[in-house]
């Protein structure tokens, strides 16, 4: 695979290039030489208006579908939208049938992917059928490459369970994963609890039920010592406490779903069931702390929470419609079109491509001569709309379907593939 | 029964959506059915042609009785659906099921529904005009103008009344709407009722929050007692109905301490004995038949008023 991208400007912090308008020629999958005015006979031009390049994209945390559900994504597909997105590797949720939860999924994963543009990280599941009852064997996942461990979408509710697996992971300095809110309050819930829930008639899901279990798994890792990452926090009291728990030098990292960056409560208010999300949609002082923890590094990632769900699913009564969108590839267009006013290009990378790879430990790409080519290459100030056809997805479960976008990735570069959108 | 005047929306989803023109144009009409109900001949031909369907996806008595009434009072055509006996069961959604009633040419929808939104929900995807029968603990906004029209009547306009509603405010189907509906007239609304059966930010609505039953009795003119939705309640809010009566319950003898005339409604089915005595209920103050007796002419009104939106 062989590409020479014109002008470019260099996001990667570290990076010599940083901050520069460069060419760079890639042959066979290595960046062979970056440069200004490169000129090269013979070779594909990667090129356009305000281009950006950046290491390759990660997302911490995907609903990939498969095995199980492959109606809604499977592995193939989720790993086209990824690319559509601008992502070159997703860490998959292991919220599958039967679930990520021995070293047979986890290699399932792992060898039905290979070859492919993306990368893709398997997070092996906490317990048995992510049911939250019975531990599952960690150390063989994750000799096996499982990267973390986690029940996914299913907040882990057993205290002495959580603490076990905090415990076990130590052995081989792993990370547990955990999406908290406690279902013994939140759990009736349909949305966030507050004046807009009230005015609907729908039981809330009060931020104390996350803020609770936030609180307990910090403890938890106090404890332990351990390595813990709490996904997906939509409320302003745990994002203090993760802040102050970073203070105290507890290693926890955090990440945000983009919806709850970009949108509250108030679009609920016309029983939309596109924007029934989990987490749930938060007040506007709850959003403007994810806001705060972004822009402080309190929260280490911002993840599209892709959740793929077939039509049958959503386009019913809202109590009934499940909780969950698509987003792998509007991720980035949401930053630029809704939070464009706080979310610079270069806090869009780190929270995209620095970020969650720190969070499960792996290598930073690098923009520089003779590595390998994993890169991301967006136009920020594009405009498109977000229509069915261009949908690689299988699943058509987003709010932002038919609307008119700013800013898109233009092509991902990794594993000696390019892929143009 | 030639209005000029047309309500600002296609549906009745809600009392939300109703502008306090929209309001006073359903009591205004309603007034002049309730004259027509009160002569020999009860029947009018102004719905002739229509055809509405009662689609009750929950139980319901006097609503579905009193929506049925007013249509053929109206002289509509009209079809009745029960969840009990239908499609649904089998598995049938929502959305099939209404379209295939309106296949056969429906040009109305009175529903009930348990989950909050559904009418939004289909008046999405749905041509004909909707009127909200009750959606879960969201609104039911008939029974709200029914109450707000029945409080006129005894108390003559609401602005500046105090109007206090006792019960479970979690789950009721009413209080929504009625606190809506009162806050348009200018009302001033109070809710009352154990802790644990009141939203949390209920505040944020206009209106006052008490948890003492008495000194919520002192403050109103108007008590709406609401009926404690017992087959709503999957975990348990309070203890025992012995100790709600006793302590959230309106009887006779804190009546009679305040000295002075209340009006007392309720909304229907009574527990009798649990939210309110039988010597309340049904004392000379009480207008909870009343209620039911407005409820068609309320609903005539509405019927009447959407259909001109046809």
């Amino acid at each position: 695979m062989d590409v020479l991208i014109k002008s470019a400007l260099v996001i990667s912090p570290g990076s010599p290039h940083n901050g520069q308008g460069r060419d760079i020629l890639i042959r066979d999958g290595q960046i062979e030489s970056i440069g200004s005015a490169l000129k090269v006979e013979g070779i594909p031009l990667l090129e356009g208006e305000q281009l950006c390049i950046s290491p390759g994209w990660m997302d911490v945390g995907v609903q990939t579908g498969d095995p199980g559900f492959e109606h809604r994504e499977n592995l193939h597909s989720a790993g086209q939208a990824a690319a559509a997105g601008g992502f070159t590797a997703i860490a998959c949720q292991p919220n599958t049938a039967p679930a990520l939860h021995s070293k047979s999924e986890v290699l399932y994963v792992l060898q039905n992917t290979r070859g492919q543009l993306v990368d893709f990280y398997p997070i092996g599941a906490l317990t048995a059928g992510c049911a939250g009852k019975e531990i599952t064997e960690m150390i063989d996942m994750h000799a096996a490459g499982a990267v973390a461990f986690s029940d996914g979408i299913k907040p882990l509710q057993h205290d002495g369970l959580m603490l076990r697996a905090l415990q076990y992971v130590k052995a081989f300095g792993g990370l547990v994963a955990n999406q908290p809110l406690g279902l013994q309050i939140g759990g009736h819930g349909q949305m966030h609890e507050g004046e807009v829930s009230t005015s609907l008639g729908l039981p809330g899901i009060p931020a104390l039920a996350e803020e609770l279990m936030a609180r307990r798994d910090l403890h938890l890792l106090e404890y332990t010592e351990s390595r813990l990452h709490l996904s997906n926090l939509s409320t302003a009291g745990a994002v203090q406490m993760v802040r102050e728990a970073k203070k105290r030098g507890l290693n926890v990292t955090a990440s945000v779903a983009v919806m709850n960056l970009a949108f509250d409560d108030g679009a609920l208010s016309g029983f939309d069931s596109n924007y029934k999300l989990m987490p749930p949609l938060r007040s506007p002082e709850d959003r403007e702390a994810l806001r705060q923890g972004v822009l402080d590094g309190t929260i280490d990632a911002i993840s599209a929470n892709h959740i793929p769900l077939e039509e049958e699913l959503k386009k019913k009564e809202f109590t009934y419609a499940d909780f969950g969108a698509t987003g792998l590839e509007v991720l980035y267009a949401i930053c630029k079109t809704y939070l464009s006013d706080w979310l610079s290009d270069e806090l869009i990378v780190e929270k995209l491509a620095i970020g969650p790879r720190r969070i499960f430990g792996l290598p930073l790409p690098s923009v520089a001569e003779g590595q390998p080519a994993n890169l991301t290459v967006f136009a920020p100030g594009q405009l498109w709309a977000y229509s069915r056809d261009k949908v690689r997805s299988r699943s058509f479960n987003s709010p932002l379907l038919d609307k008119e976008l700013t800013g898109r990735p233009v092509a991902v570069i990794n594993n000696g593939q390019l892929l143009r959108a | 029964m030639a209005t000029e005047q047309q309500l600002s929306t296609k549906h009745i989803l809600g009392i939300k959506y109703l502008t306090e023109a929209d309001i006073r144009l359903i009591f205004e009409t309603a007034r002049s059915f309730k004259e027509v109900l009160n002569r020999p001949i009860k029947k009018v031909p102004s719905l002739r042609d229509v055809t509405v369907a009662n689609l009750f996806f929950e139980d319901s008595t006097r609503t579905r009785i009193s929506f049925e009434l007013a249509e053929k009072r109206l002289s509509a055509d009209v079809v009745n659906f029960s969840a009990s006996s239908s499609s649904v069961k089998k598995g049938e959604t929502l959305l099939d099921t209404v379209n295939n009633i309106l296949s056969m040419k429906v040009d109305m929808v009175v529903m009930r529904h348990p989950a909050p939104g559904a009418h939004h929900f289909l008046s999405q995807h749905i041509d004909a005009n909707i009127i909200n029968a009750g959606d879960g603990t969201h609104e039911h906004p008939t029974q709200a103008l029914l109450d707000a029209f029945s409080m006129e009547e005894k108390v003559g306009g609401l602005e500046g009344k105090h109007v206090a509603i006792f019960g479970d405010i979690l789950h009721s189907r009413v209080a929504l709407s009625n606190i809506f509906c009162l806050r348009k007239l200018g009302a001033h609304v109070r809710v009352c009722g154990p802790p644990t059966l009141i939203p949390k930010y209920i505040d944020k609505l206009g209106v006052e929050v008490s948890h003492n039953v008495k000194d919520s009795l002192r403050w109103c003119d108007i008590a709406n007692v609401l009926r404690i939705q017992l087959e709503r309640q999957d975990i348990k809010y309070f203890p025992s109905l012995r100790e709600y009566a006793q302590y959230f319950g309106i009887s006779k003898a804190l009546l009679d301490e305040l000295g002075r005339p209340i009006v007392i409604m309720h909304p229907g089915p009574i527990n009798r004995g649990v939210e309110i005595t039988s010597d309340v209920a049904d004392s000379e103050h009480s207008i909870i038949l009343q209620q039911v007796e407005n409820g068609v002419a309320i609903r005539m009104a509405a019927l009447y008023l959407l259909a001109a939106k046809r």
